[in-house]
């Protein structure tokens, strides 16, 4: 990202429910699980995550996104690898 | 509610009441870190003893005292933290090593790191003469009565933008730029006002700055990359502002004095080559060079035009002084005078921070202490399950909480440091971004800390103006502000405020995650 871009980040009016595409590569922190998988709030949105190791919650992971659903919000990915932790 | 493969409890939508184990140290992921692991008296709520006493004692202290002392609270802090242990069943070991544990976290020594340096670049622009390169450039601009708040606002943020310090830039206009607006016919309530938002401005976006440090660090962040993000809130709110002091200072008269403005005795142009010193920061930081790399160049930048254009000696920048004449007196770093010791804006800048990195440690070992009991988790599992269910809410739960703490205490990068783990929490539970977070912990904090009169950026200027050698002894009554009255006319703080509730509203400038990623903490 170029200097004068990163000024510019961000400069939008950002809804709460933010969706992706299929193919996509997003990280994401994991911020809880449903039905024993791991899952991704990411504003009001969800993202369930397959694959992901046992206590990744309050990490960060790379999710290959694999289903979107743009009416309900929701998608399923699959784990490709973990990046960090939270911040504290 | 479901469970996880490893048996811990969590809610469906992915919202698990975080336990905040990880503060720090250790991965905090397996189920003997989930536990808390020190039992007091009173349940897990009695780990919040330390914290909660002293956030009382600096309400006490600078709220209803009126007290802007660090030095103070770093006391209130330690009897809170001895409080504390006698609430501990059984040994107290786990407790004493916990506050070793909070203290060696890496959020707090890369704070410390930046505010040292940022300390000693501060201090080498102030011997510089860059508060009087900016009175010189009000007065070749011919500045009128009506047209100086504005003007004050604007020199005074770039004061506070170039040295980091809402407080020594509120110090050093109410000193020098106040009695010479107030004597041309300005309004001194506004004035005053003028000049605590651009404290406000410069605590807020200056990359040197501590409070905008904390709101990097605590947020995984890079500082460069969190100016950049913010400059779009601060200038959203000190567009309107500007314009607000020029129509308030044609509405608003000015006092009636005796005397003749002073601006010319102390203006010179020299100083404005600091400008480049702050340029150089700021442009390093933001093209994302780490921050100590950053002011060590805009120091050696500083110290050369200081030395270059005679602006400051040698032992204005660095001085031993010894007692008596020697053969090391030749050098110009070594003085003679009447105590021995070491001095110069190096050591001055440096030093002054010492009072709020022994208080930084003594908070985040209560914060640690409160993870360790289980009360972290038990505000906060409140916070997100109550109060924060939805990402809106989330982030007006940051900025009124925010807003809050730093209503109530007033020394504000303490109220910062107490509060952060909770943006960063809460934030992460919705993938809210780190910039975003920063700024919504940084713009409160900001702001907050100079708007009411028991706020310490308030209590400093007032202090200028009142005692034996005040301004109000040396011109008259009419020299001294009632902090009270500046409240409602502290426009940029006001507007910072208004422009983070509508933007947690709107989505203005929300980004996510997923967005873009925060540089390396170790980018700072």
């Amino acid at each position: 990202m170029s200097r004068l871009d990163k000024f510019f980040a961000g400069f939008s009016f950002r809804g709460s429910t933010p969706d992706y595409e299929p193919g996509d590569v997003i990280e994401v922190m994991v911020t809880g699980a449903e039905g024993g998988e791991a899952v991704a709030r990411i504003g009001d949105s969800t993202l369930r995550i397959e694959d992901a190791p046992s206590g990744a919650v309050n990490t960060r992971v790379l999710v290959a996104v694999d289903s979107w659903d743009e009416a309900a919000h929701r998608g399923t990915g699959t784990y490709r690898e973990t990046v960090g932790e939270s911040a504290f | 509610m479901t469970e996880t493969e490893d048996g811990d409890p969590s809610a469906t939508d992915g919202g698990e009441p975080p336990d905040g184990s990880e503060f720090g140290v250790g991965d905090g992921m397996d189920d003997q870190d989930d536990a808390p692991r020190i039992d007091f008296y009173g349940g897990k709520w009695a780990s919040t003893i330390p914290l909660a006493f002293f956030i009382c004692w600096a309400i006490f202290q600078s709220g209803v005292l009126g007290i802007g002392d660090t030095n103070g609270l770093v006391i209130g802090a330690l009897i809170g933290t001895i409080l504390g242990m006698f609430f501990v069943r059984g040994d107290w070991k786990a407790y004493a090593d916990t506050i070793f544990e909070g203290m060696t976290q890496r959020v707090a020594a890369t704070a410390i790191v930046a505010w040292l340096w940022a300390g000693m670049f501060a201090e080498t622009l102030q011997v510089g003469g860059f508060v009087e390169g900016l009175i010189f450039a009000a007065d070749a601009l011919n500045v009128g009565a009506t047209t100086f708040p504005a003007a004050a606002f604007v020199l005074c943020g770039l004061l506070a933008t170039g040295i980091g310090t809402g407080y020594g830039a509120t110090v050093a206009f109410v000193t020098l730029f106040f009695p010479a607006g107030v004597l041309i016919g300005a309004n001194p309530v506004l004035l005053f006002a003028a000049i605590l938002s651009g404290a406000v401005f410069g605590d807020n976006l200056a990359p040197v700055s501590d409070t905008t440090i904390v709101s990097a660090v605590t947020q995984d962040a890079d500082i460069g990359g969190v100016v950049a993000s913010r400059f779009k809130y601060a200038i959203a709110a000190a567009i309107p502002a500007f314009i607000a002091y020029l129509i308030a200072g044609s509405a608003m008269a000015g006092v009636s004095l005796e005397g003749s403005a002073a601006l010319r005795d102390t203006a010179t142009a020299a100083g404005l080559v600091h400008l480049l010193s702050m340029g150089i920061v700021i442009v390093t930081a933001v093209a994302g060079r780490h921050i100590v790399e950053a002011i060590s160049w805009g120091i050696v930048v500083a110290v050369a035009f200081n030395l270059i254009f005679g602006l400051s000696s040698v032992s204005d920048i660095l001085a031993f002084t010894v007692t008596e004449d020697g053969t090391f007196t030749a050098l110009p770093f070594v003085v003679v005078g009447d105590a021995a010791g070491v001095g110069g804006s190096l050591y001055a800048g440096a030093i002054g921070f010492f009072p709020l990195i022994v208080l930084t440690l003594l908070i985040v070992s209560m914060a640690q202490i409160m993870i360790r009991g289980g009360g972290f988790a038990a505000i906060q599992e409140f916070l997100l399950n109550v109060v924060a269910t939805n990402v809106r809410r989330a982030e007006l739960t940051m900025v009124l909480g925010t807003a809050t703490i730093n209503g109530m205490i007033t020394i504000n990068t303490a109220a910062e440091i107490a509060i952060a783990p909770y943006i960063a929490r809460i934030g992460e539970k919705f993938n809210i971004n780190g910039y975003r977070r920063a700024n919504i912990l940084d713009a409160n904090t900001s702001a907050l800390g100079y708007i009411f009169p028991w706020a310490g950026g308030v209590l400093v200027g007032y202090q200028v103006m009142v005692g034996p050698e005040g301004l109000g002894a040396e011109y008259g009554p009419e020299m001294v502000v009632n902090p009270i009255d500046v409240v409602p006319y502290v426009f940029h703080g006001w507007f910072l405020v208004i422009v983070f509730l509508l933007a947690a509203i709107t989505g203005f400038g929300r980004e996510y995650i997923p967005d873009r990623t925060s540089e390396e903490v170790s980018r700072a």
